[in-house]
């Protein structure tokens, strides 16, 4: 082919991988050539020195990694409340994060008052279904048919409506998860391995085996019963959905309690690591990036890619945060997340959208 | 019929003008589906093209590969002697190709004046500067577009409408501010995919009216999809016909109605 | 009766696509011109014009950035209170290099660096939309927040952490700084929120509004119309982040009179400013006013005026009934009357030019 430099190689860059996988090796090489150049300045502490940092000390790096599949586990259980209301009506709630709070409060709330902690995990499942029934009734039935940007920013009036809601009821100070009347597991395991010692937090690993327990019965659900299949269907379309006798209401009632047991389970275990407060608002956003790596339809997605943003944080943190001042966990996500839609902006899971005219 | 030969500017006297536009063994595919599949044809200056066939044929690719939408994998597009098969459509637009779409893709929070202007845009040069001041030359710019798109509006017979927000008002006028807006750009090349569709029989007169209008007019040289058979021949000069993205005739509406092929393709054959 | 249209015509193209084609509004424009430049001076007291008015001018001049790049173009920031903070750091920054430099000079010009860096953080909007565009403005707002803490030489090093506005003049007569007064801090604000407004109003009445509002209706329509999708929606974020970059200089040069990012610049402001656009109108200059009046009055007046009524209700709990009634009224507008206050306006402005009949 003599005109290849008039035309560079179209079908191969066409396809994301290899277009990304390409620009990570061209990455890679010019960080070596340039840590051979240099090998002290700037080009060194970014690209070689993390590395060597982590293979001298490999404890700290299982450490660092498990740490953050922890904290990506939590992003990954926000993100599934969001994916499962995305899927069944189309709505993107930003309320889901402040609905983990809410749960969390109302449960520690209710103990508080004196009712025992079983009994207060079913009051507050009460309450969350009963905050299902209010949503489908006062937000999602008038709005039928709007557009979708519409419903998302009903949700963000949920958003506020629940936080002065909450902090009215229960005040606006932290308050302490009720872990141990749960039966949730205390204190940590000691693993001596790669010449070191790994903390695993008992909590987190309950957290783990709770959290997929919990994808894994909802997978079934979505896949094998009756409402599962009438979800799926009211997310492709309303007005389909309504004209074979689906009943939008229920649907949304159930799908909404559903992302509200997502929530309080998640609030229960967020609450058990740190404290119940609405500084836990500004984490739940970390959900989105998640979804935009896992896609916004995704189950699968939304594990993975909270996993990765979990991981990736925390290792971005702890070897590359220092040489910018540190605290960069705040936006790192998000960042990750924009440089991943440039190559692929349906997600890690999504299906490519092809635009009709 | 071989396309490739027909290619050839002027060569045969019963068409009008020189070659405006030819696609040559163009195909497009969406992953496996095959939308398109080696067509080939071409437009003449002045004339009224109708690209017509069954559900589903690629008439609508056809369009957008035309005007940059959509970039077909193989084959060629010249259009005004110039190859441009990989062209984006603000550049089509620039070129002088205008287009109105199958379902109305108007602006609806607009007005049918801003409608219309928006046609203008590429007319309009006067930098930010000018227009944050709305006065002096960026004033007298306005003024003069605006007498262009009055005009445009007196020819569609669309005053009384100037003001209102073009979604709510009814199909049939949606379909005319869009032919406005098409028409504002004043285009060479005039895409018109099913400007009829969804029309009582009046609407349909008076679209017919306006097409023809604009063709005698303003010299415009129009491409047309229609499914209206009776429209077709009315209009147009030349006619090509898909099935299943493949092109299965091509001549005047006389020979292309007679044709043994297009008779099967519209009757339904079993294949 | 009073109000109609009746008896005026229009000769020409100019008047006919004048902002406020009907005299009666033109009057009703200098008539509020005139309240805010003289009878609000004469009459307000200092805590009802710097705690009420002055937050009133920034608020909508920040609302009617967000209002560019939401209503008119449609595309979702979530990140406007950063884009604040870009303008109130570069003026910061500006005054210190250049102290002879008048000040609302460098108000002005700091809003260029704002509309710089919204550009940039503008870029992914050509290849994602809606939702996703708006977790990519997010970036914006955590990015940005975390440098103007982290960089020190954002603040000139000082040991608050925050920014201190100097004493500068105009004319002789102190604008910001402690020894300024309310009222020629709030002249100072009125002025550029009136030429800046008038800026605006022509942009988007003008060739490029329609390029924005073609965007944001049809986008494939209006690329093929010719308008440059990239360049339509950059110019959007450049001129959204200018006005918030000039508000966000003004909020901490004339009404907080100093401050640090972590306080003022969060991703509440951000959601404020977003529902000051929904409730006050997307997609409507006057709708900003609307939507900054009705929520920078909202908590003063719970906070004061219940008490004032002899409802007694503490500072706490006014700011969760804050949370609670704007919750509410974001929803309630979006199914009632998604266009917001300003629809209502002109609802009621056609109720008038047709009364007392009903049509």
């Amino acid at each position: 082919m003599s005109d290849v430099a008039a035309q560079p190689t179209p079908n191969l860059l066409a396809n994301g991988w290899i277009k990304s996988g390409l620009i990570v090796l061209g990455l890679v090489a010019a960080a070596i050539v340039g840590a051979r150049i240099d090998p002290t300045g700037t080009i060194h502490a970014i690209f070689v020195d993390p590395f060597n940092q982590m293979a001298q000390a490999p404890d700290l790096l299982a450490q660092t990694i498990w740490e953050g599949l922890v904290s990506g586990v939590l992003y990954a259980l926000i993100a599934l409340g969001f994916v499962l209301i995305f899927k069944a009506s189309g709505v993107f709630n930003f309320a889901q994060g402040i609905m983990v709070v809410f749960a969390a409060l109302t449960l520690v709330g209710l103990y508080e008052k004196g009712v025992p902690a079983f009994l207060a995990v079913v009051l507050t499942l009460g309450v969350m279904f009963a905050l299902a029934v209010t949503i489908e009734r006062v937000v999602l039935r008038p709005l039928v048919n709007q557009p979708d940007i519409i419903l998302f920013m009903a949700t963000f009036g949920i958003t506020y409506f629940l936080i002065g809601f909450g902090e009215a009821i229960f005040g606006g100070n932290p308050k302490q998860m009720i872990a141990e009347q749960l039966y949730l597991p205390k204190g940590a395991i000691d693993l001596k391995i790669l010449g070191g010692i790994v903390s695993l937090q008992k909590i987190d690993i309950a957290a783990a085996i709770i959290a997929s327990l919990m994808i894994a019965v909802l997978a079934l659900f979505f896949q094998y019963t009756r409402i599962g299949r009438a979800l799926r269907a009211v997310a492709d379309s309303h007005k389909a959905a309504l004209s074979v006798g689906i009943s939008l209401n229920q649907i949304w009632v159930i799908v909404w309690f559903t992302a509200g047991i997502v929530a309080l389970i998640t609030g229960i275990m967020w609450g058990a690591r740190s404290d119940v407060s609405f500084a836990l608002e500004i984490v739940a956003l970390k959900a989105l990036p998640v979804l935009i790596l896992g896609g916004f339809t995704s189950i699968p997605g939304a594990i993975v890619g909270g996993l990765i943003i979990g991981i990736g944080e925390k290792l971005g943190e702890f070897y590359w945060g220092p040489l910018i001042g540190g605290g960069i966990e705040s936006w790192l996500a998000y960042f990750i997340a924009l440089g991943f839609l440039l190559f692929r902006p349906q997600g890690l899971f999504g299906d490519k959208i092809i635009e009709r005219i | 019929m071989n396309a490739h030969s027909m290619a050839v500017a002027g060569a045969p006297v019963t068409h009008k003008g020189e070659v405006l536009l030819s696609v040559e063994s163009i195909s497009l595919r969406f992953g496996g589906v095959k939308a398109i599949t080696d067509v080939s044809f071409d437009i003449r200056k002045g004339e009224v093209r109708a690209i017509i066939g069954p559900n589903g044929a690629g008439k609508t690719s056809m369009l957008n590969c035309i005007n940059g939408f959509y970039h077909p994998q193989e084959g060629r597009i010249t259009y005004k002697g110039v190859r441009r098969d990989k062209m984006r459509p603000h550049r089509a637009a620039a070129a002088g190709i205008a287009r109105t779409f199958q379902n109305v893709a108007l602006f609806k929070g607009m007005s049918t004046l801003d409608n219309i202007m928006t046609g203008r845009t590429l007319k309009m040069r006067k930098g930010f500067f000018w227009q944050a001041l709305r006065h002096g030359p960026a004033m007298n710019e306005e003024i003069e577009h605006r007498k262009v798109v009055e005009d445009i509006i007196d020819f569609l017979q669309i005053q009384h409408i100037r003001k209102l927000p073009v979604g709510k008002l009814p199909y049939g006028l949606q379909k005319r501010v869009e032919l406005g807006r098409a028409l504002a750009m004043e285009p060479e090349l005039l895409l018109l995919d099913e400007p009829m569709a969804g029309m009582n029989l009046e609407e349909k007169e008076d679209m017919c009216r306006f097409i023809l209008d604009v063709n005698n007019q303003f010299g415009t040289t129009i491409a047309l999809i229609e499914h209206d058979m009776g429209v077709v021949m009315d209009l147009s000069d030349r006619v090509v016909v898909l099935e299943y993205g493949r092109k299965i005739a091509d001549g005047t509406p006389a020979e292309v109605k007679a044709d043994q092929r297009v008779i099967d393709a519209y009757l339904g054959v079993a294949h | 009766m009073f109000y109609r249209e009746a008896g005026q015509y229009k000769t020409n193209y100019a008047a006919d696509m004048a902002v406020f084609p009907l005299r009666q509004d033109r009057i009703g424009i200098a008539v509020i011109l005139a309240i805010a430049f003289i009878g609000i001076p004469l009459l307000g007291n200092d805590f009802f014009i710097a705690s009420v008015m002055i937050p009133f001018l920034v608020f909508s001049l920040a609302a009617i950035g967000l209002n560019i790049l939401t209503g008119y173009t449609g595309l979702i920031s979530l990140g406007t209170a950063a884009f604040m903070g870009v303008g109130a750091y570069s003026c910061y920054k500006l005054t210190t290099f250049f102290p002879g430099v008048n000040i609302i000079v460098l108000i002005l010009v700091s809003g260029l660096f704002s509309a710089a860096i919204g550009v940039l953080f503008g870029l992914p909007s050509l290849r994602i939309k809606g939702f996703y565009l708006a977790v990519a403005t997010l970036a914006a707002q955590f990015f940005l927040q975390w440098a103007f803490v982290r960089i020190p030489w954002l603040f000139n090093y000082n040991a608050s952490g925050a920014i201190e506005v100097p004493q500068r003049t105009l004319f002789g007569l102190p604008i910001t700084g402690a020894s300024a007064t309310p009222e020629t801090r709030y002249f100072v604000c009125l002025g550029l929120v009136v030429v800046l407004t008038w800026f605006a109003s022509n942009i988007v009445h003008g060739k490029l509004g329609r390029s924005w509002m073609a965007v944001r209706d049809m986008d494939i329509a209006a690329e093929l119309m010719g308008i440059k999708l990239l360049n339509a929606k950059l110019t959007a974020f450049a001129v959204s982040s200018y006005f918030a970059g000039v508000a966000g200089a003004m909020m901490i040069f004339l009404w907080y009179g100093g401050g640090e990012a972590n306080d003022v610049f969060t991703i509440r402001l951000s959601f404020t400013i977003l529902f000051m656009v929904i409730i006050g109108g997307l997609g409507s200059l006057i709708g900003s006013f609307f939507g900054a009046a009705f929520l920078s009055a909202l908590p003063t007046a719970l906070k004061f005026g219940l008490p004032a009524l002899g409802v007694p209700i503490g500072g706490a709990a006014a700011e969760h009934v804050t949370f609670m009634l704007v919750g509410a009224l974001i929803i309630i507008f979006l199914i009632v009357e998604p266009h917001g206050l300003a629809r209502l306006w002109q609802i009621g402005k056609q109720k008038l030019r047709t009364w007392p009949f009903p049509y």
